[in-house]
């Protein structure tokens, strides 16, 4: 071989590796023990037993006796909330493949929802006119849940059809949500309006020269901040546990009393609401609170993820993180105020996330309102705990933090310059921040 | 000639007098004296439902104060601002979970303990307990969130806290701000076991005569769940839980499990830990035990909702001949189309309250009201004239009227339903709020008009009929 042609293959080779060593890419779910699931270390004896209690409520399957239906996403707050552990989110194997037909149920399981694919609640964008087609003129938002207990074995004769799915689907008006996990909840709660309010206000020039906005979501009732949720829409982890339990599940409680849908009496079946205060004979532990309040008790007493030790690709990560832009909206840290419970007082949550609601563009847009939330805007995700997630965005679209990362920039998205700059990095740089990524 | 004319001229005079003097003689005869004919435990509750009633009962009377070290003033939480120290302060006509007593009790609360604040204009010692929306944002969005009357400040368990109330007289000169009194909780736990289809049956089993009249009705939903919501002056709540919480952190300033961040946290005023009312993860009772009665280990929210729950609804007089001729006519002409007699609850948890057809005389739907009541503010599907039909069970016995108490006599609350060919008497002119004073908006219009072509005796009876309730 000549020189010349040495020289020619040389350069053709570097541009073919160079082509195939544009390799960052997601190292995948980081494995070993789940770094979350464990109750705050600094818990009194009390607290503990109320954790304990807790979380066997949160485990507990039901039944249509328990409460379960008539219309329904999950049989149990544990089974989509799993991944890494109890309090996480969606798992690799999807539970409602199964939970369609569980019991003799008669459901087909829609389209979107596969074994492999996240959890998934379904929202109609628009309500339904008389005809079946949406009606753009009226708003919908509304969680339309998947199942119903018709042909189960404790579904009592119940007879009710699942909404129109395929229709949905066909007509742009199913958008998707997954779980969001739960652990360090309670530190959120804990986080006070001023110390939200100061940090949305820092560091203002480089917001503003990246084009970041952002505001809080703020409560209907007593008008504070509301920061539980994909757009930031829920006030406390009590409502939340209320309106999941009711919503997710079918089971009215205290909060929720009345049972959704319109269903007929057929599947009426129950005494409400299916979850008091007083106790149940259902409850595992046969504590007096109702399941609500005990959910919320455990979700509040959960500690926040682990994150793996660091390394030096993590520590460059973590700094380009910042240096890009990132961490103008996943703030790194925030610190909760003086509380009640003396091991949520006073701690550094890391929780990346500024709790604010921005405007994400029309590529993540879904086309539902939520409070001052508009139908392109989101909170910004909280990313501990992200490194031993499956599924990312909120409606688990893929399961590449590349391709969520690429997923921040469209028309109007207020992270458009953050990822440019981001994309503008090398490689090592960028594979460094998606080792970080995994860390947390 | 003259002395016909003059005869003619008397006559007329006579004449004219006489039917001024007989038209004007409906009148509403005022609160119903004796016994509170409300407040008592529902009729048919288990013994454990009964304990949980009176225990609960305890802690909707418990009076706060901001770190609970003040004798009489034993619960914690107060501030920084508010607008009662007590649920029962408030809640109190004619007994503990109605409505606005007299005297105001917010007249001494704004100097006790030393506090410092200033008595706004629209708080006096004969009219109703208030509090105060502010319509509009200093920027011109929408605002309609309350704005407690009251700060800590100056009072002997808030040293160093030196917040000041808003200013209210400024908020008055801008036509800015709406008043809300208590609504009384009688009976709501029926309520809320009245399943959405009941009220949607009910809502649409009278359409044909509500068109006829100009009726609409729709119903507030939860951003939630999708639920109907039914409780409040706008239908905006969904249950008596969540208005619990609700009430605790706004009303007095007790963060709770529910609403856990205290609001108007400024520096300097903030002395406990979040949030104030918790569940009790040890007995309160003996400081040790894990394990007790739900009354025991519930937070004070859990206990509100269950005492509210639980209670009896108000009961009626005994009927009279005018009572009978006025809830007949109140039908005929049409008020029941939107203040529904009876309603049914579903199968519930909670002995004996299982398909009850109870009285609220509400459809627990909100429609729109005109210029005359228009307040401004938004709530849920709630527009600024759209108002949540006022249930009138217990109305013989409540002493203010209407969502800002503006009149404590039921005909001049009636006529206030019509912003056009009404007989407003010259209060409840409205503040407008972009509604045209007469421009026709209210509902009621059509009701209000054939209440008005009653006899004299005819309204007496309807007059009668209301207060017997």
């Amino acid at each position: 071989m000549t020189k010349q042609s040495m020289a020619i293959l040389a350069v053709l080779s570097l541009s073919l590796s160079a082509g195939v060593a544009r390799a960052q890419s997601d190292p995948g779910p980081r494995s070993g023990a789940p770094g979350a699931g464990t109750p705050i270390t600094l818990l009194s004896d009390a607290q503990t037993g109320f954790f304990n209690d807790g979380a066997a409520r949160f485990n507990s399957t039901h039944g249509v006796d328990d409460g379960l239906g008539p219309t329904y996403n999950g049989d149990s707050c544990g089974s989509c909330h799993l991944q890494p552990a109890v309090g996480g989110s969606s798992p690799a194997v999807n539970p409602q493949v199964a939970l369609a037909t569980a019991h003799g149920g008669t459901n087909t399981v829609p389209s979107f929802i596969t074994v492999n694919g996240p959890v998934r609640e379904v929202r109609f964008k628009w309500q339904l006119g008389r005809d079946g087609s949406p009606n753009r003129h009226r708003p919908d938002g509304g969680v339309h849940a998947l199942f119903t207990s018709q042909g189960r074995d404790d579904g009592g004769g119940c007879t009710m059809s699942q909404p129109d799915f395929a229709a949905a689907v066909a007509s742009h008006n199913a958008i998707f949500r997954i779980p969001t996990p739960v652990f360090g909840a309670g530190l959120i709660e804990n986080i006070s309006e001023q110390t939200i309010l100061d940090n949305a206000a820092a560091n203002a020039a480089a917001k503003l020269a990246l084009g970041i906005v952002g505001f809080p979501n703020r409560s209907g009732n007593d008008g504070t901040i509301t920061r539980f949720g994909w757009k930031a829409q829920n006030k406390s982890l009590f409502v939340f546990a209320g309106e999941a339990y009711n919503v997710e599940m079918g089971v009215t409680n205290e909060l929720f009393p009345n049972e959704r849908s319109n269903p007929p009496s057929s599947c009426l079946l129950n005494s409400t609401p299916e979850d008091v205060t007083g106790g149940d004979s259902n409850d595992a532990a046969g504590t007096v609170t109702s399941d609500i309040t005990a959910f919320a008790l455990f979700m509040r007493f959960l500690d926040q993820p682990t994150p793996a030790p660091a390394t030096t690709s993590t520590t460059n990560g973590a700094a380009k993180f910042s240096a890009v832009g990132c961490a103008l909206c996943h703030t790194p840290s925030l610190t909760s105020n003086t509380t009640t419970v003396d091991a949520l007082s006073g701690v550094q949550a890391n929780l990346f996330s500024d709790l604010l609601v921005h405007s994400m563009g029309d590529r993540l847009a879904d086309g539902v309102s939520q409070g001052a939330a508009g139908p392109d805007q989101f909170r910004t995700a909280p990313l501990w705990g992200l490194g031993q997630r499956l599924f990312f965005l909120h409606d688990g679209r893929t399961s590449d933090l590349m391709q969520a990362i690429q997923a921040h920039r469209s028309e109007d998205s207020e992270a458009n310059r953050v990822i440019r700059n981001f994309n503008q990095l090398s490689t090592k740089d960028q594979q460094d921040i998606l080792n970080f990524l995994r860390s947390l | 000639m003259r002395p016909k004319k003059s005869v003619a001229v008397t006559m007329c005079f006579c004449l004219l007098v006489l039917l001024t003097g007989t038209l004007h003689a409906q009148k509403d005869s005022g609160p119903r004296g004796g016994p509170p004919g409300a407040g008592g435990a529902f009729p048919t509750l288990n013994e454990a439902e009964m304990g949980f009633f009176n225990q609960t009962a305890m802690r909707f009377l418990e009076v706060d104060s901001v770190s609970g070290t003040i004798p009489g003033e034993g619960g914690a939480g107060l501030g920084p601002t508010f607008n009662g120290n007590s649920c029962a302060q408030c809640h109190a006509q004619p007994a503990v979970g109605g409505s606005s007593p007299v005297p105001n009790p917010q007249v001494a609360l704004a100097t006790l303990d030393g506090a410092t604040n200033t008595l706004p204009s629209f708080i006096t010692a004969n009219g109703p307990v208030r509090e105060a929306r502010f319509v509009r944002n200093p920027n011109g969005t929408p605002d309609g969130g309350v704005h407690g009357l009251f700060t800590i400040a100056g009072r002997s368990d808030a040293v160093g806290c030196n917040l000041a109330q808003p200013n209210f007289a400024q908020a008055l000169a801008n036509n800015n701000v709406i008043f809300r009194i208590p609504t009384p909780t009688f009976g709501l736990g029926l309520v809320e076991m009245t399943p959405d289809n009941v009220l949607r049956a009910n809502l649409v089993s009278t359409f044909n005569q509500k068109t006829r009249l100009g009726i609409g009705g729709a119903f507030n939903t939860s951003g939630n769940d999708g639920t109907i919501t039914r409780f409040g002056w706008k239908a905006q709540n969904k249950s008596l839980l969540v208005f619990a919480g609700e009430a605790y952190n706004v009303e007095s300033g007790v963060s709770n499990e529910l609403f856990p961040n205290e609001r108007s946290a400024i520096s300097g005023c903030v002395y406990n830990g979040s949030p104030e009312d918790y569940t009790n993860i040890i007995n309160d009772a003996d400081g040790v035990s894990l394990t007790g009665t739900a009354a025991d280990m519930s937070s004070d929210v859990v206990g509100f909702a269950n005492f509210m729950m639980l209670s009896a609804p108000p009961t009626p007089a005994p009927a009279t001949d005018s009572t009978t001729n006025g809830s007949d006519l109140f039908n005929r002409i049409g008020c029941a189309l939107c203040h529904s007699p009876t309603l049914t609850t579903g199968p519930s948890r909670f002995t004996g309250m299982s398909n009850v057809t109870y009285r609220p005389y509400s459809d627990f739907a909100i429609h729109h009201m005109g210029s005359g009541l228009a307040d401004g503010v938004t709530q849920g599907a709630a527009g600024p004239d759209q108002f949540r039909t006022a249930p009138l069970w217990g109305v013989g016995q409540r002493l203010f009227f209407l969502h800002d108490g503006r009149t404590s006599d039921l005909l001049v609350a009636i006529q206030a339903h019509a912003d056009c060919g009404g007989r407003n008497r010259g209060q409840g002119q409205g503040q407008g709020f972009g509604f045209r004073p007469g421009g026709c908006d209210s509902e009621a219009n059509g009701v209000i008009r054939n209440f008005n072509n009653l006899t004299p005796s005819q309204q007496q009876n309807i007059l009668d009929f209301l207060r017997s309730l």
